[in-house]
Protein backbone atom coordinates (compact mmCIF):
# COMPACT_ATOMS: atom_id res chain seq x y z
CA UNK A 1 0.00 0.00 0.00
CA UNK A 2 2.79 2.42 0.79
CA UNK A 3 4.26 1.69 -2.42
CA UNK A 4 0.70 2.56 -4.26
CA UNK A 5 0.82 5.79 -1.87
CA UNK A 6 4.46 6.73 -3.35
CA UNK A 7 3.61 5.99 -7.11
CA UNK A 8 0.20 8.32 -6.38
CA UNK A 9 2.25 11.09 -4.91
CA UNK A 10 4.85 11.25 -7.89
CA UNK A 11 1.73 11.53 -9.86
CA UNK A 12 1.09 14.30 -8.27
CA UNK A 13 1.92 17.18 -10.85
CA UNK A 14 -0.35 15.17 -13.28
CA UNK A 15 -2.97 15.06 -10.73
CA UNK A 16 -3.09 18.98 -10.67
CA UNK A 17 -2.91 19.32 -14.79
CA UNK A 18 -5.67 16.48 -15.23
CA UNK A 19 -8.04 18.51 -12.38
CA UNK A 20 -8.01 21.14 -13.90
CA UNK A 21 -8.49 20.43 -17.51
CA UNK A 22 -12.00 17.89 -16.46
CA UNK A 23 -12.62 20.94 -14.58
CA UNK A 24 -12.62 23.23 -17.32
CA UNK A 25 -14.53 20.62 -19.15
CA UNK A 26 -17.57 21.71 -16.46
CA UNK A 27 -20.96 21.81 -18.12
CA UNK A 28 -24.00 22.41 -16.22
CA UNK A 29 -26.12 19.54 -17.08
CA UNK A 30 -27.31 16.73 -15.08
CA UNK A 31 -30.36 15.25 -13.84
CA UNK A 32 -30.52 18.58 -12.71
CA UNK A 33 -33.71 19.59 -14.00
CA UNK A 34 -35.63 18.77 -11.35
CA UNK A 35 -36.53 21.51 -9.57
CA UNK A 36 -36.06 23.96 -11.96
CA UNK A 37 -38.83 26.11 -12.46
CA UNK A 38 -40.60 25.34 -9.05
CA UNK A 39 -42.12 28.08 -7.45
CA UNK A 40 -40.08 29.06 -3.76
CA UNK A 41 -36.91 30.60 -3.29
CA UNK A 42 -33.51 29.35 -2.99
CA UNK A 43 -33.55 28.85 0.85
CA UNK A 44 -36.56 26.30 0.51
CA UNK A 45 -35.14 24.62 -2.39
CA UNK A 46 -32.09 24.80 -0.99
CA UNK A 47 -33.70 22.69 2.36
CA UNK A 48 -35.04 19.83 -0.11
CA UNK A 49 -31.68 19.60 -1.21
CA UNK A 50 -30.10 19.86 2.25
CA UNK A 51 -32.22 16.69 3.05
CA UNK A 52 -31.67 15.19 0.05
CA UNK A 53 -27.90 15.12 0.16
CA UNK A 54 -28.10 13.78 3.65
CA UNK A 55 -25.89 16.67 4.76
CA UNK A 56 -28.02 16.68 8.82
CA UNK A 57 -26.61 13.31 9.83
CA UNK A 58 -22.54 13.63 9.51
CA UNK A 59 -22.44 16.94 10.26
CA UNK A 60 -24.30 16.93 13.58
CA UNK A 61 -22.59 15.27 16.55
CA UNK A 62 -26.78 14.13 18.25
CA UNK A 63 -25.54 10.32 18.56
CA UNK A 64 -21.97 9.65 19.71
CA UNK A 65 -21.76 6.02 19.52
CA UNK A 66 -24.84 4.99 20.80
CA UNK A 67 -25.09 8.19 23.37
CA UNK A 68 -26.48 11.00 23.03
CA UNK A 69 -24.13 13.72 21.55
CA UNK A 70 -26.13 16.68 22.77
CA UNK A 71 -24.47 18.19 20.02
CA UNK A 72 -25.70 21.77 18.22
CA UNK A 73 -27.32 20.64 14.40
CA UNK A 74 -25.02 21.07 11.56
CA UNK A 75 -22.59 22.07 14.32
CA UNK A 76 -20.08 19.23 13.77
CA UNK A 77 -17.80 17.04 15.78
CA UNK A 78 -19.64 13.91 15.16
CA UNK A 79 -17.52 10.94 14.93
CA UNK A 80 -17.42 8.79 11.97
CA UNK A 81 -15.03 5.57 12.64
CA UNK A 82 -13.43 4.03 9.32
CA UNK A 83 -10.62 1.91 8.44
CA UNK A 84 -8.48 4.95 7.87
CA UNK A 85 -9.49 6.40 11.89
CA UNK A 86 -11.57 8.37 12.99
CA UNK A 87 -12.81 11.14 11.33
CA UNK A 88 -14.60 14.66 13.08
CA UNK A 89 -17.27 15.92 11.15
CA UNK A 90 -16.55 20.14 11.20
CA UNK A 91 -18.96 22.88 11.90
CA UNK A 92 -21.34 23.42 8.63
CA UNK A 93 -22.97 26.40 10.22
CA UNK A 94 -23.08 29.86 9.02
CA UNK A 95 -20.51 30.91 12.25
CA UNK A 96 -17.72 32.85 10.44
CA UNK A 97 -14.90 31.94 12.56
CA UNK A 98 -15.55 27.77 13.04
CA UNK A 99 -18.20 27.50 10.08
CA UNK A 100 -19.00 28.82 6.68
CA UNK A 101 -20.05 32.15 7.09
CA UNK A 102 -16.93 33.68 4.90
CA UNK A 103 -17.40 31.40 2.23
CA UNK A 104 -18.14 32.92 -0.90
CA UNK A 105 -20.31 30.98 -3.51
CA UNK A 106 -16.99 29.88 -5.26
CA UNK A 107 -15.59 28.61 -1.97
CA UNK A 108 -18.62 26.51 -1.58
CA UNK A 109 -18.79 25.21 -5.00
CA UNK A 110 -14.70 24.34 -4.78
CA UNK A 111 -15.08 23.01 -2.04
CA UNK A 112 -17.68 20.57 -2.98
CA UNK A 113 -16.86 19.72 -6.57
CA UNK A 114 -13.44 19.87 -5.95
CA UNK A 115 -12.66 19.01 -2.42
CA UNK A 116 -10.67 21.82 -1.62
CA UNK A 117 -11.57 24.29 1.17
CA UNK A 118 -11.21 27.96 1.11
CA UNK A 119 -7.61 28.45 2.67
CA UNK A 120 -6.74 25.65 -0.45
CA UNK A 121 -6.35 22.82 2.20
CA UNK A 122 -7.51 19.49 0.26
CA UNK A 123 -10.56 18.02 1.89
CA UNK A 124 -10.31 14.36 3.05
CA UNK A 125 -12.98 11.91 0.88
CA UNK A 126 -14.38 11.38 3.64
CA UNK A 127 -16.64 14.50 3.19
CA UNK A 128 -18.50 12.72 -0.02
CA UNK A 129 -17.29 15.27 -2.10
CA UNK A 130 -16.67 12.46 -5.23
CA UNK A 131 -20.55 12.27 -5.29
CA UNK A 132 -21.47 16.23 -4.68
CA UNK A 133 -19.00 16.53 -7.32
CA UNK A 134 -21.94 15.81 -9.62
CA UNK A 135 -24.48 18.39 -8.47
CA UNK A 136 -25.63 20.75 -10.58
CA UNK A 137 -24.01 24.97 -9.83
CA UNK A 138 -27.66 25.61 -8.76
CA UNK A 139 -28.27 22.83 -6.50
CA UNK A 140 -24.92 23.50 -4.77
CA UNK A 141 -25.82 27.35 -4.78
CA UNK A 142 -29.41 26.88 -3.30
CA UNK A 143 -28.00 24.31 -0.90
CA UNK A 144 -25.69 26.98 0.53
CA UNK A 145 -28.24 29.44 0.77
CA UNK A 146 -30.22 26.97 3.15
CA UNK A 147 -27.02 26.29 5.53
CA UNK A 148 -26.36 30.13 5.25
CA UNK A 149 -30.17 30.59 7.02
CA UNK A 150 -29.55 28.33 9.61
CA UNK A 151 -28.71 29.38 13.08
CA UNK A 152 -25.05 30.05 13.87
CA UNK A 153 -23.07 28.02 16.16
CA UNK A 154 -19.67 28.81 17.43
CA UNK A 155 -18.50 24.98 18.28
CA UNK A 156 -14.64 24.75 17.21
CA UNK A 157 -13.63 22.01 14.79
CA UNK A 158 -12.23 18.94 16.87
CA UNK A 159 -9.01 17.36 14.65
CA UNK A 160 -9.27 14.23 12.75
CA UNK A 161 -8.00 11.11 14.50
CA UNK A 162 -6.50 9.58 11.79
CA UNK A 163 -3.64 6.38 11.25
CA UNK A 164 -0.49 7.96 9.04
CA UNK A 165 -0.93 7.64 6.00
CA UNK A 166 -3.80 8.38 6.05
CA UNK A 167 -3.38 11.57 8.14
CA UNK A 168 -1.45 13.24 5.76
CA UNK A 169 -3.40 16.02 3.83
CA UNK A 170 -0.71 16.63 0.99
CA UNK A 171 -1.73 13.37 -0.27
CA UNK A 172 -5.20 14.25 -1.11
CA UNK A 173 -4.62 15.45 -4.24
CA UNK A 174 -3.66 11.75 -5.08
CA UNK A 175 -6.58 10.83 -3.90
CA UNK A 176 -8.38 13.06 -5.82
CA UNK A 177 -6.72 12.30 -8.80
CA UNK A 178 -7.03 9.15 -8.73
CA UNK A 179 -10.57 9.10 -7.68
CA UNK A 180 -12.11 12.28 -8.50
CA UNK A 181 -13.98 13.28 -11.48
CA UNK A 182 -15.18 16.80 -10.99
CA UNK A 183 -18.43 18.53 -12.34
CA UNK A 184 -22.15 17.29 -12.88
CA UNK A 185 -22.83 13.93 -15.34
CA UNK A 186 -25.18 14.93 -18.22
CA UNK A 187 -28.11 13.66 -18.59
CA UNK A 188 -28.11 9.96 -20.47
CA UNK A 189 -30.80 11.20 -23.26
CA UNK A 190 -31.63 7.74 -24.30
CA UNK A 191 -33.24 6.86 -20.59
CA UNK A 192 -36.76 8.69 -19.28
CA UNK A 193 -36.19 11.41 -17.13
CA UNK A 194 -37.18 9.63 -13.80
CA UNK A 195 -34.69 7.53 -14.71
CA UNK A 196 -32.19 10.32 -14.83
CA UNK A 197 -33.73 11.70 -11.91
CA UNK A 198 -33.25 8.70 -9.57
CA UNK A 199 -29.58 8.57 -11.00
CA UNK A 200 -28.77 12.16 -9.90
CA UNK A 201 -30.27 11.37 -6.32
CA UNK A 202 -28.46 8.36 -6.51
CA UNK A 203 -25.00 9.48 -7.50
CA UNK A 204 -25.37 12.91 -6.75
CA UNK A 205 -27.15 13.81 -3.41
CA UNK A 206 -27.98 10.85 -2.15
CA UNK A 207 -24.42 9.68 -2.01
CA UNK A 208 -25.20 6.09 -1.73
CA UNK A 209 -22.26 4.35 -3.36
CA UNK A 210 -20.11 5.99 -0.16
CA UNK A 211 -21.51 3.35 1.91
CA UNK A 212 -22.97 0.78 -0.42
CA UNK A 213 -20.00 0.14 -2.68
CA UNK A 214 -16.29 -1.45 -1.16
CA UNK A 215 -13.30 0.59 -1.31
CA UNK A 216 -9.51 0.46 -2.06
CA UNK A 217 -7.05 0.06 0.28
CA UNK A 218 -6.82 4.12 -0.72
CA UNK A 219 -9.77 4.55 0.07
CA UNK A 220 -11.89 5.48 -3.21
CA UNK A 221 -14.69 3.36 -4.67
CA UNK A 222 -14.28 0.11 -6.80
CA UNK A 223 -16.50 1.21 -9.62
CA UNK A 224 -16.73 -2.23 -10.97
CA UNK A 225 -18.55 -3.19 -7.61
CA UNK A 226 -20.78 -0.03 -7.60
CA UNK A 227 -23.76 -0.17 -5.01
CA UNK A 228 -22.22 -4.05 -4.70
CA UNK A 229 -21.98 -4.18 -1.00
CA UNK A 230 -19.34 -2.72 1.61
CA UNK A 231 -18.08 -5.60 3.95
CA UNK A 232 -16.69 -2.66 6.05
CA UNK A 233 -18.74 -0.14 6.25
CA UNK A 234 -18.87 2.94 8.31
CA UNK A 235 -18.64 2.13 11.94
CA UNK A 236 -17.64 -1.51 10.78
CA UNK A 237 -21.03 -2.48 9.74
CA UNK A 238 -21.52 -4.80 7.06
CA UNK A 239 -23.96 -2.65 4.10
CA UNK A 240 -25.79 -4.51 1.81
CA UNK A 241 -25.50 -4.76 -1.87
CA UNK A 242 -28.27 -2.45 -3.72
CA UNK A 243 -27.76 -3.50 -7.07
CA UNK A 244 -30.50 -5.33 -9.23
CA UNK A 245 -28.70 -8.64 -8.04
CA UNK A 246 -30.93 -11.40 -6.41
CA UNK A 247 -30.58 -12.11 -3.66
CA UNK A 248 -27.82 -9.74 -2.75
CA UNK A 249 -29.28 -6.69 -3.93
CA UNK A 250 -32.78 -5.69 -4.34
CA UNK A 251 -33.41 -7.63 -7.35
CA UNK A 252 -36.19 -9.50 -5.93
CA UNK A 253 -38.03 -6.17 -4.62
CA UNK A 254 -41.32 -4.60 -6.31
CA UNK A 255 -41.25 -0.91 -6.69
CA UNK A 256 -43.87 -1.18 -3.99
CA UNK A 257 -40.89 -2.50 -1.86
CA UNK A 258 -38.35 0.39 -2.61
CA UNK A 259 -40.60 3.00 -2.17
CA UNK A 260 -41.91 2.03 1.03
CA UNK A 261 -38.49 0.92 2.50
CA UNK A 262 -37.70 4.61 1.36
CA UNK A 263 -40.34 6.34 3.00
CA UNK A 264 -40.88 4.62 6.10
CA UNK A 265 -37.45 2.01 6.27
CA UNK A 266 -39.56 -1.09 6.32
CA UNK A 267 -38.42 -4.11 4.03
CA UNK A 268 -40.71 -6.57 2.34
CA UNK A 269 -40.18 -9.49 4.97
CA UNK A 270 -41.67 -6.67 7.95
CA UNK A 271 -38.53 -5.36 9.37
CA UNK A 272 -38.05 -1.53 10.22
CA UNK A 273 -33.76 -0.48 9.22
CA UNK A 274 -31.83 0.61 11.95
CA UNK A 275 -28.65 1.77 11.76
CA UNK A 276 -27.05 4.17 9.28
CA UNK A 277 -29.71 3.45 6.75
CA UNK A 278 -32.51 4.15 9.78
CA UNK A 279 -30.99 7.07 10.26
CA UNK A 280 -31.08 7.74 6.21
CA UNK A 281 -34.82 7.00 5.78
CA UNK A 282 -35.16 9.71 8.78
CA UNK A 283 -33.17 12.42 7.56
CA UNK A 284 -33.41 11.79 3.56
CA UNK A 285 -35.41 9.42 2.06
CA UNK A 286 -38.73 9.80 4.06
CA UNK A 287 -38.14 13.77 3.10
CA UNK A 288 -38.22 13.24 -0.42
CA UNK A 289 -41.28 13.78 -2.88
CA UNK A 290 -42.86 10.14 -4.22
CA UNK A 291 -41.95 10.92 -7.23
CA UNK A 292 -38.16 11.35 -5.97
CA UNK A 293 -38.43 7.88 -4.18
CA UNK A 294 -39.95 6.53 -7.47
CA UNK A 295 -37.14 7.92 -9.61
CA UNK A 296 -34.60 6.17 -6.83
CA UNK A 297 -36.46 2.44 -7.34
CA UNK A 298 -36.72 3.38 -11.26
CA UNK A 299 -32.61 4.19 -11.11
CA UNK A 300 -31.53 1.22 -8.98
CA UNK A 301 -33.88 -1.34 -10.83
CA UNK A 302 -31.27 -0.92 -13.85
CA UNK A 303 -27.99 -1.23 -11.66
CA UNK A 304 -26.21 -4.13 -13.58
CA UNK A 305 -26.10 -7.23 -11.06
CA UNK A 306 -23.11 -7.75 -8.75
CA UNK A 307 -23.16 -10.20 -6.34
CA UNK B 1 -44.67 -40.12 69.45
CA UNK B 2 -46.96 -37.30 71.04
CA UNK B 3 -49.15 -34.91 68.68
CA UNK B 4 -46.93 -32.00 69.45
CA UNK B 5 -44.17 -33.39 67.88
CA UNK B 6 -46.35 -34.63 65.69
CA UNK B 7 -47.52 -31.30 64.24
CA UNK B 8 -44.20 -29.47 64.27
CA UNK B 9 -42.91 -32.50 62.07
CA UNK B 10 -45.47 -31.81 59.26
CA UNK B 11 -45.01 -27.92 60.06
CA UNK B 12 -41.80 -28.40 59.15
CA UNK B 13 -41.94 -30.75 56.57
CA UNK B 14 -44.49 -28.56 54.57
CA UNK B 15 -42.51 -25.41 55.41
CA UNK B 16 -39.12 -27.20 53.90
CA UNK B 17 -41.21 -28.51 50.89
CA UNK B 18 -42.87 -24.94 50.42
CA UNK B 19 -38.86 -24.04 50.79
CA UNK B 20 -37.77 -26.51 48.10
CA UNK B 21 -41.01 -25.79 45.60
CA UNK B 22 -40.43 -21.89 45.80
CA UNK B 23 -36.75 -21.78 45.66
CA UNK B 24 -36.98 -24.61 42.81
CA UNK B 25 -38.99 -22.07 40.95
CA UNK B 26 -37.37 -18.63 42.22
CA UNK B 27 -34.03 -20.56 40.81
CA UNK B 28 -35.54 -21.43 37.91
CA UNK B 29 -36.53 -18.07 36.72
CA UNK B 30 -33.46 -16.74 37.92
CA UNK B 31 -31.61 -19.08 35.75
CA UNK B 32 -33.70 -19.09 32.73
CA UNK B 33 -31.46 -19.51 29.98
CA UNK B 34 -30.69 -16.65 28.35
CA UNK B 35 -30.22 -18.25 24.62
CA UNK B 36 -33.86 -19.20 25.14
CA UNK B 37 -34.76 -15.61 26.15
CA UNK B 38 -33.02 -14.38 23.05
CA UNK B 39 -34.55 -16.60 20.54
CA UNK B 40 -38.16 -15.67 22.40
CA UNK B 41 -37.40 -12.42 21.53
CA UNK B 42 -36.53 -13.17 17.61
CA UNK B 43 -40.17 -14.77 18.04
CA UNK B 44 -42.00 -12.06 19.14
CA UNK B 45 -40.26 -9.71 16.60
CA UNK B 46 -40.99 -12.34 14.04
CA UNK B 47 -44.64 -11.98 14.77
CA UNK B 48 -44.31 -8.17 15.00
CA UNK B 49 -42.54 -8.17 11.37
CA UNK B 50 -45.20 -10.50 9.94
CA UNK B 51 -47.91 -8.26 11.23
CA UNK B 52 -45.77 -5.06 9.47
CA UNK B 53 -45.58 -6.90 6.76
CA UNK B 54 -48.80 -7.96 5.91
CA UNK B 55 -50.21 -4.52 6.65
CA UNK B 56 -47.50 -3.80 3.93
CA UNK B 57 -48.92 -6.19 1.13
CA UNK B 58 -52.36 -5.17 1.73
CA UNK B 59 -51.04 -1.16 1.10
CA UNK B 60 -48.58 -2.36 -1.83
CA UNK B 61 -51.69 -3.91 -3.27
CA UNK B 62 -49.14 -7.41 -3.59
CA UNK B 63 -51.45 -9.95 -2.36
CA UNK B 64 -52.55 -9.46 0.74
CA UNK B 65 -56.75 -9.39 1.78
CA UNK B 66 -58.01 -6.64 4.21
CA UNK B 67 -58.30 -9.52 6.58
CA UNK B 68 -54.55 -10.50 6.22
CA UNK B 69 -53.68 -7.04 6.99
CA UNK B 70 -56.39 -6.60 9.71
CA UNK B 71 -54.67 -10.08 11.70
CA UNK B 72 -51.50 -8.10 11.10
CA UNK B 73 -52.45 -4.79 13.09
CA UNK B 74 -53.83 -7.05 15.77
CA UNK B 75 -50.62 -8.89 16.04
CA UNK B 76 -48.31 -5.58 15.98
CA UNK B 77 -51.12 -4.31 18.67
CA UNK B 78 -50.73 -7.65 20.44
CA UNK B 79 -46.90 -7.41 20.67
CA UNK B 80 -46.60 -3.92 21.42
CA UNK B 81 -48.72 -3.82 24.61
CA UNK B 82 -45.89 -6.48 25.85
CA UNK B 83 -44.08 -5.66 28.81
CA UNK B 84 -40.26 -4.37 27.27
CA UNK B 85 -38.68 -5.77 30.16
CA UNK B 86 -39.75 -9.09 29.60
CA UNK B 87 -39.01 -8.64 26.33
CA UNK B 88 -35.78 -7.58 26.80
CA UNK B 89 -34.73 -9.22 30.12
CA UNK B 90 -31.03 -8.31 31.23
CA UNK B 91 -28.08 -10.28 30.05
CA UNK B 92 -29.34 -11.13 26.60
CA UNK B 93 -27.41 -8.08 25.35
CA UNK B 94 -25.23 -8.65 22.08
CA UNK B 95 -22.79 -11.77 22.81
CA UNK B 96 -25.48 -14.32 24.17
CA UNK B 97 -26.37 -16.29 21.22
CA UNK B 98 -27.37 -14.08 17.88
CA UNK B 99 -28.50 -11.25 20.04
CA UNK B 100 -28.42 -8.05 18.14
CA UNK B 101 -29.34 -5.97 21.38
CA UNK B 102 -26.47 -3.45 21.88
CA UNK B 103 -25.76 -3.25 25.81
CA UNK B 104 -26.69 0.54 25.61
CA UNK B 105 -30.29 -0.67 25.20
CA UNK B 106 -30.35 -1.37 28.67
CA UNK B 107 -27.69 1.17 29.86
CA UNK B 108 -30.35 3.99 28.40
CA UNK B 109 -33.45 1.88 29.53
CA UNK B 110 -35.14 5.42 30.57
CA UNK B 111 -34.94 5.94 26.43
CA UNK B 112 -35.77 2.10 25.77
CA UNK B 113 -39.21 1.93 27.58
CA UNK B 114 -39.65 5.91 25.96
CA UNK B 115 -39.01 4.04 22.83
CA UNK B 116 -41.21 1.48 23.41
CA UNK B 117 -44.54 2.79 24.72
CA UNK B 118 -44.65 4.86 21.19
CA UNK B 119 -45.29 1.78 19.61
CA UNK B 120 -48.57 1.16 21.04
CA UNK B 121 -50.20 4.45 20.30
CA UNK B 122 -48.96 4.15 16.28
CA UNK B 123 -50.30 0.64 16.30
CA UNK B 124 -53.34 1.60 17.93
CA UNK B 125 -54.32 4.11 14.69
CA UNK B 126 -52.84 1.46 12.70
CA UNK B 127 -55.74 -0.98 13.65
CA UNK B 128 -57.99 1.42 13.44
CA UNK B 129 -57.16 2.68 10.15
CA UNK B 130 -57.21 -0.86 8.91
CA UNK B 131 -61.11 -1.31 10.54
CA UNK B 132 -61.88 2.28 9.01
CA UNK B 133 -60.66 0.75 5.42
CA UNK B 134 -59.15 3.76 4.36
CA UNK B 135 -56.08 2.46 1.83
CA UNK B 136 -54.16 5.82 2.23
CA UNK B 137 -54.68 6.21 5.68
CA UNK B 138 -53.38 2.88 6.41
CA UNK B 139 -50.50 3.53 4.86
CA UNK B 140 -49.52 7.06 6.46
CA UNK B 141 -50.25 4.67 9.86
CA UNK B 142 -47.87 2.00 8.58
CA UNK B 143 -45.40 4.28 7.88
CA UNK B 144 -46.14 6.09 11.43
CA UNK B 145 -45.62 2.64 13.49
CA UNK B 146 -42.66 1.48 11.25
CA UNK B 147 -40.91 5.03 12.51
CA UNK B 148 -41.43 4.19 15.93
CA UNK B 149 -39.56 0.83 15.69
CA UNK B 150 -37.14 2.46 13.79
CA UNK B 151 -35.93 4.64 16.43
CA UNK B 152 -35.28 1.87 18.96
CA UNK B 153 -33.39 0.08 15.66
CA UNK B 154 -31.25 3.15 14.85
CA UNK B 155 -30.23 3.29 18.80
CA UNK B 156 -30.08 -0.05 19.52
CA UNK B 157 -30.00 -3.17 17.18
CA UNK B 158 -26.57 -3.83 15.72
CA UNK B 159 -26.37 -4.64 12.43
CA UNK B 160 -26.93 -8.46 11.60
CA UNK B 161 -25.81 -10.15 8.75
Amino acid sequence: MRRLLTAAALLLPLAFAGGGARAAGDTPAGGASAGEGSPGDAVSRGAYIFNAAGCLGCHTNQKDGGEKGGGQPLAGGRALATPFGTFYTPNITPDPVNGIGRWSDADFIRALREGVRPDGANLFPAFPYASYTRMTDRDLLDLKAYLLSRPAVAAPNRPHDLTPPFSWRFLVPAWQWLYLTPGPVPDDQAKPASWNRGRYLVDALGHCAECHSPRSLLGGIDPDRYLAGNPDGPDGDKVPGITSAEPKGIGGWSDGDLTLFLEAGLTPDGDVAGGAMGEVVRNTTSKLTAEDRAAIAAYLKTVPAKQ
Amino acid sequence: MSNRVVNVLAAASVAGLMFTLFGMSAGAAGAADPAEQVKDRQQTMKKLGGGMGAVAKFVKNEGATAEDAAKGAEAVLAVSKMDPKKIFPEGTAVGVADSAAKPELWKSWTETQKYWSAVQPAAEKLDAALKGGDRAQIAQALGATSKTCGTCHEDFRVKKN
